[in-house]
């Protein structure tokens, strides 16, 4: 099973680039987890966040060709039942078009009738990532929140 | 913003995303067959959806493979709809834990 998503940011591939594989940056729009890796090819890559115990997604950085495209192999842990499904493969493909980017994460070989849990958080997180690049804010919608830092009162 | 509510606004459109929700990654052949339409309907109702954004193709071999992109509705909801639903939203879900926890 393959899916596909798509968006157009204002920014510079550059930047982009950045937003995607900077930990701290990772962490603003993508339910508060870090995705850290030294982004050599063949290189591994943990992702974690402080409000969840071990980690929550691991996998290998299979072509790194900055700032153009990224393909690693991910495999969910934050569960038995996404941990049950076993790797799958996420492509990010960077264009630039005028002022803008165009952004298409594929998500392949998943199984079929795989759960949409692996899957089905990427329009948040893109919808995040615009927002984060164009606007320097985040998005707060509640499931975004999930491993997010709780926030602090006043 | 438009094109995505325009593109919604259209009973058979709607039914091309169900078809892709239902199986992504189908053929224009495959879509076709799913609603009573010609195939020249099919295809314009598949432009106007590909430049909402809410359908991306690949190609695959010889084959174009279209695919749900929920990403634009997201966007509608996240720039226009939540700033009128979640304070009700979670009005309603505070008052539901209020009223279990009785």
């Amino acid at each position: 099973m393959e899916k596909v998503y798509e968006i157009y940011i204002k920014t510079t591939p550059q930047r982009l680039w950045e937003a995607l594989t900077d930990p701290e940056q990772r962490a603003i729009y993508n339910f508060g987890v870090a995705m850290r890796s030294d982004w050599t090819p063949g290189s591994r890559y943990e992702a974690s966040s402080p409000q969840a115990t071990g980690l929550l997604m691991e996998g290998e950085n299979l072509e790194v060709d900055p700032p153009r495209r990224l393909v690693q192999s991910f495999t969910a842990l934050w569960s038995d039942d996404v941990k049950a499904e076993g790797a799958s493969r996420v492509t990010y493909e960077i264009e630039p078009v005028g002022d803008s980017c165009r952004l298409t994460v594929i998500h392949d070989q998943l199984r079929d009738g795989a759960s949409g849990e692996l899957f089905g958080g990427w329009p948040m997180i893109l919808s995040g990532l615009k927002t984060f690049l164009e606007t320097g804010e985040s998005l707060t919608p509640p499931g975004s929140l999930r491993y997010a830092a709780p926030e602090v009162a006043g | 913003m438009d094109e995505v509510f325009k593109a919604l606004a259209d009973a058979t459109r709607r039914s091309l995303l169900d078809a892709l929700f239902t199986q992504d990654g189908q053929t224009l052949s495959a879509l076709e067959a799913g609603v009573p339409m010609t195939r020249f309907g099919v295809m314009k109702h598949l432009k106007v959806l590909e430049q909402a954004g809410l359908v991306v193709t690949r190609r695959r071999g010889r084959e174009k493979l279209h695919f749900l992109n929920p990403v634009p509705i997201r966007l509608v909801h996240d720039r226009w709809v939540s700033k009128y639903a979640e304070p009700w939203v979670t009005a309603l879900s505070e008052l539901k834990t209020t009223l279990e926890d009785e």
